[in-house]
């Protein structure tokens, strides 16, 4: 469906692949941010490479398509560079706790105010479905037919351990409900995940798994072990917001009120502080 | 003795090699001893001292890779012409330990003076001064020690106790009295047992003394640096050091990120905001950052790149300086599109070179690098800056019309904009159309390819006409190539022995300015550099065809000491 957020690039995902819940999810948010006081210029974004990755095609915002794993390093520098813009990122499981394991780890850690989403869908997909971080074990791809021997990583309970200060999770089966997630994501500041079950109807085609399983959680936990409990239920899967905290974000504990791209100092004000502190080097 | 030296000391270092003493007034200060003792900050404050009296100096401080023990010493020779290194013989040493006797007991100019601690040394020749007894009725016996090496200084070269005094309070700033006490001490002892005594003319101007580091530093920052962005690795860490903190007066944000991967994608990121960028790493976090500066080149970033050179392979020898890594430098990232690098040639240089090529990646929106070495980092001297020389780094931004990220122009470089823009502003890793969107048609990727290789031209073009690439000093056969900080060993060998021959420094190598280079042709050619296999031998003859007829290279992680390289530069041009 052709609607102004459209752009000219040609949508190349597989028919019923999740990746389009999580596309209009976002297409639906974008209009509700702008009620929040959040324009479309001020919106930046960012992707991994692989399926999910190609939405930064498919939406006509600004930003910057980067590397397999390195997106959450781009936005944090995108953050840094300009804190008046909010940054998020479309990571995939392979993107985000494979290559790109420790820039997760750590922009949770630093509570950088940044918004990742990442597209779990077990597997590789763009590179022909071998077994993810996330996979389960005995998950079969082309790299180990006989299937994988690794526990999955619990992208959840990590991210609350390693300090995120909002960790949601939602479902590609249920767009209006991840359009509010990524509204109060992007909405938090702080560092914010939104872990999105999404189905690859090619290598991991989850929805009928999905559709029963899933269950709305109407309210954050309130304490992190809480959380955390949600975070490993496997009967039931909370979606929702797991956990929601107020702390103080990195680009202000690291430089306060300053803007580097906004409130740089002017050339003849950088000449005069430098000739300032020369003059206080010269022995006398 | 010519030139007005009466009453002044004037000594030649090489007595043994038979050169003839020129006009000169080197001295040189060591100071050696276990890290933790300060030797580092006494070779500061003698620096200070010498350059309070109008004289240049050049300081180097060799240490090893460890925070406590080991050996560590501090050299400092100062002149009153412009001095481009420190010597290895020194006219006076104090040392702290026996280990530092044992090493530099014989790295004595003719006359030079030798004192040191006989508490730690039996039987050593020289004066022997009980200072680790005299220190240990004080509050902090090891961090005290430092001072002995300014209270000998004064005895030796006749600078009063008010002198001394003065200087101490300003240079030593933590328990000024018990350091006062101290030095008296030490002075006194040392005023009854040294004969020998040198007399310092007083220079006629003085310019602060800085590091490396600093000058890049200094000169990025006036240049428009906003984000500087590192994780700790000798020997670019100076730098970081040195901008955390100044950050507040130079208006520059310092960010330490978990890894050199997330430096250089953070720094990218931070690109796209129009912030000035910039990242600093040695050869192991350049290799963990190749793929983020081929992004840069994909996306058209503009980030400078410092690399500090270290001996390698691998993690190699840490606090110690080559210049293994030109090769390495010039061709980092996979795929083809535009590279920037310079290797400053002096400390002063660098602060202009930093400068330039922070607008050289905005001007051309594409990555560079500054290529430096722990010796040009780490080692300071004095410096003449002319802050009127330097540049903003000013994008070509975009002014009407509809807005394309990647425009075909006729230089290949598309105007910028920053968000937050009511227009779209994508940079795209994939290769892409003008707009930015990801493309796999055959004529959009040849037509992108064209369009950097086009901005690879303009760049050259730019080069030749507009930036100073090479410099030239002296005249006359042979030709000396060398680059980096290897430059200042050469020139002040040169200066030392008073040879006749043109000093040639590509300051730029990746474009490499052969049309600067070509005219030298066919004369009689000498490379003198700092790494085991001749690489910028290598390249002068791919580039140029230059072919020395002799190569002088030092490899063994210390800087080429003036006196050497002059007398193997002598048997060459014979
Ligand atoms: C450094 C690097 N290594 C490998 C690749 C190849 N690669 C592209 S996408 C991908 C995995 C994609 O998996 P995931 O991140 O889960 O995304 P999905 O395709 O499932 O959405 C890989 C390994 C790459 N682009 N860069
Ligand atoms: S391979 Fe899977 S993830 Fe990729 S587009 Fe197709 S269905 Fe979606």
């Amino acid at each position: 469906m052709a609607d102004e957020l459209t752009t000219p690039a040609e949508n190349t995902w597989c028919p019923g692949c999740g990746n389009f819940g999580i596309l209009n999810a976002f297409k639906k948010a974008i209009p509700k941010l702008e009620q929040h006081g959040i324009d479309r210029k001020h919106l930046v974004i960012s992707a991994g490479i692989g399926c999910h990755g190609k939405i930064f095609d498919y939406v006509p915002l600004s930003g910057l398509y980067s590397l397999h794993g390195r997106s959450m390093a781009t936005v944090q520098g995108i953050k840094l560079g300009n804190p008046d813009l909010k940054v998020l990122t479309f990571a995939g499981d392979g993107d985000a706790f494979g290559e790109g394991i420790s820039h997760m780890i750590f922009a949770a850690k630093r509570n950088a105010d940044i918004t990742v989403i990442v597209h779990n869908n077990g597997t590789y997909a763009l590179t022909t479905g071998q077994f993810s971080p996330t996979s389960g074990k005995g998950f079969k791809g082309p790299s180990l037919p006989s299937g994988n021997v690794e526990e999955p990583l619990n992208p959840l309970s990590l991210m609350l351990e390693a300090g995120a200060s909002f960790v949601a999770r939602g479902y590609a089966g249920r767009i209006d409900h991840l359009a509010d997630l990524i509204v109060e994501a992007v909405l938090h500041e702080g560092f914010s995940y939104i872990d999105v079950l999404q189905p690859s109807v090619v290598f991991n085609n989850t929805y009928k798994e999905y559709n029963a399983l899933v269950e709305i959680i109407e309210k954050p936990a309130g304490r992190l072990e809480d959380a955390v409990q949600l975070a490993k239920r496997f009967d039931r899967l909370p979606i929702g917001v797991l956990y929601k905290v107020s702390k103080p974000v990195y680009h202000k504990e690291l430089y306060g009120k300053w803007n580097p791209a906004v409130n740089r100092l002017m050339h003849e004000e950088r000449k005069r502080r430098i000739a300032t502190y020369l003059s206080e080097r010269l022995q006398k | 003795m010519a030139g007005g030296l009466q009453g002044c000391k004037t000594f030649f270092i090489n007595g043994g090699y038979g050169i003839k003493p020129m006009n000169d007034d080197v001295f040189t200060y060591l100071i050696g001893g276990k890290a933790g003792q300060g030797t580092k900050k006494a070779g500061i404050v003698a620096a200070n001292f010498f350059s309070a009296l109008k004289r240049n100096v050049f300081q180097m401080n060799d240490y090893p890779s460890l925070i406590r023990g080991g050996h560590n010493f501090s050299l400092v020779s100062t002149a009153t012409r412009k001095i481009y290194s420190q010597y290895m013989k020194a006219d006076l040493a104090v040392l702290l330990d026996q280990r530092s006797y044992t090493i530099h007991r014989d790295h004595l100019t003719e006359n030079g003076v030798l004192v040191y601690d006989s508490t730690a040394v039996k039987q050593g020749q020289g004066i022997g001064l009980p200072i680790a007894s005299l220190a240990k009725n004080y509050a902090d016996p090891d961090l005290i020690v430092g001072v002995t090496g300014i209270a000998v200084l004064a005895a030796v070269v006749g600078a009063d106790r008010a002198k001394l005094d003065t200087l101490i309070q300003k240079e030593y700033r933590r328990s000024a009295e018990d350091n006062l006490k101290f030095a008296h001490e030490i002075y006194d002892e040392a005023e009854k047992k040294i004969t020998q005594r040198f007399e310092l003319r007083e220079g006629k101007e003085t310019h602060p003394i800085l590091a490396g580091a600093e000058t890049i530093g200094l000169g990025a920052s006036a240049a428009g640096l906003d984000l500087y962005f590192a994780y700790p690795m000798t020997p670019s860490t100076p730098i970081l050091h040195f901008l955390a903190a100044q950050a507040k007066q130079l208006g520059v944000v310092t960010v330490q990120p978990e890894n050199e991967i997330a430096v250089a994608n953070m720094a990218i990121g931070a690109a796209f905001t129009g912030a000035r960028s910039m990242v600093g790493t040695s050869g192991g976090g350049f290799c963990l950052m190749q793929e983020a500066f081929s992004l840069a080149g994909m996306v058209e970033a503009l980030v400078v790149f410092f690399l500090g050179q270290r001996p390698g392979p691998s993690t190699g020898v840490p606090t110690y300086s080559e210049q293994g890594e030109l090769l390495f430098s010039l061709y980092p990232g996979q795929g083809e599109f535009p590279r920037i690098v310079a290797s400053p040639g002096s400390i002063e240089e660098a602060f202009y070179v930093a400068a330039e090529l922070l607008d050289l990646a905005w001007r051309f929106q594409t990555p560079a690098i500054l290529l430096s070495e722990k010796h040009l980092t780490e080692s300071s001297m004095n410096v003449d800056l002319d802050i009127e020389k330097i540049r903003a780094a000013a994008p070509d931004m975009h002014t009407s019309g509809i807005y394309q990220r990647y425009r075909q122009t006729e230089t290949g470089v598309s105007p910028l904009l920053f968000p937050p823009s009511d227009a779209m502003i994508k940079w795209n890793s994939y290769e892409h159309d003008e707009q930015g969107y990801t493309s796999e048609e055959a004529d959009v990727i040849a037509r992108m390819h064209v369009k950097r290789r086009t901005k690879q031209e303009s760049l050259i073009r730019y080069l030749r006409e507009k930036v100073q690439t090479v410099n030239e000093y002296g005249t006359g056969d042979p030709c000396v190539f060398t680059f980096g900080s290897t430059t200042m060993s050469v020139r002040e060998a040169v200066l030392h022995a008073g040879l006749s021959c043109t000093v040639v420094q590509p300051i730029y190598l990746q474009p490499f300015p052969s049309w600067n280079l070509m005219k030298y042709v066919g004369r009689k050619a000498v490379v003198v550099e700092q790494n085991c296999t001749g690489q910028l031998e290598q390249l002068l003859r791919e580039k140029t065809g230059i072919t020395p007829i002799s190569s002088i290279r030092q490899f063994n992680g210390r800087p080429f000491n003036p006196v050497d390289l002059a007398e193997q530069l002598r048997k060459v041009i014979g």
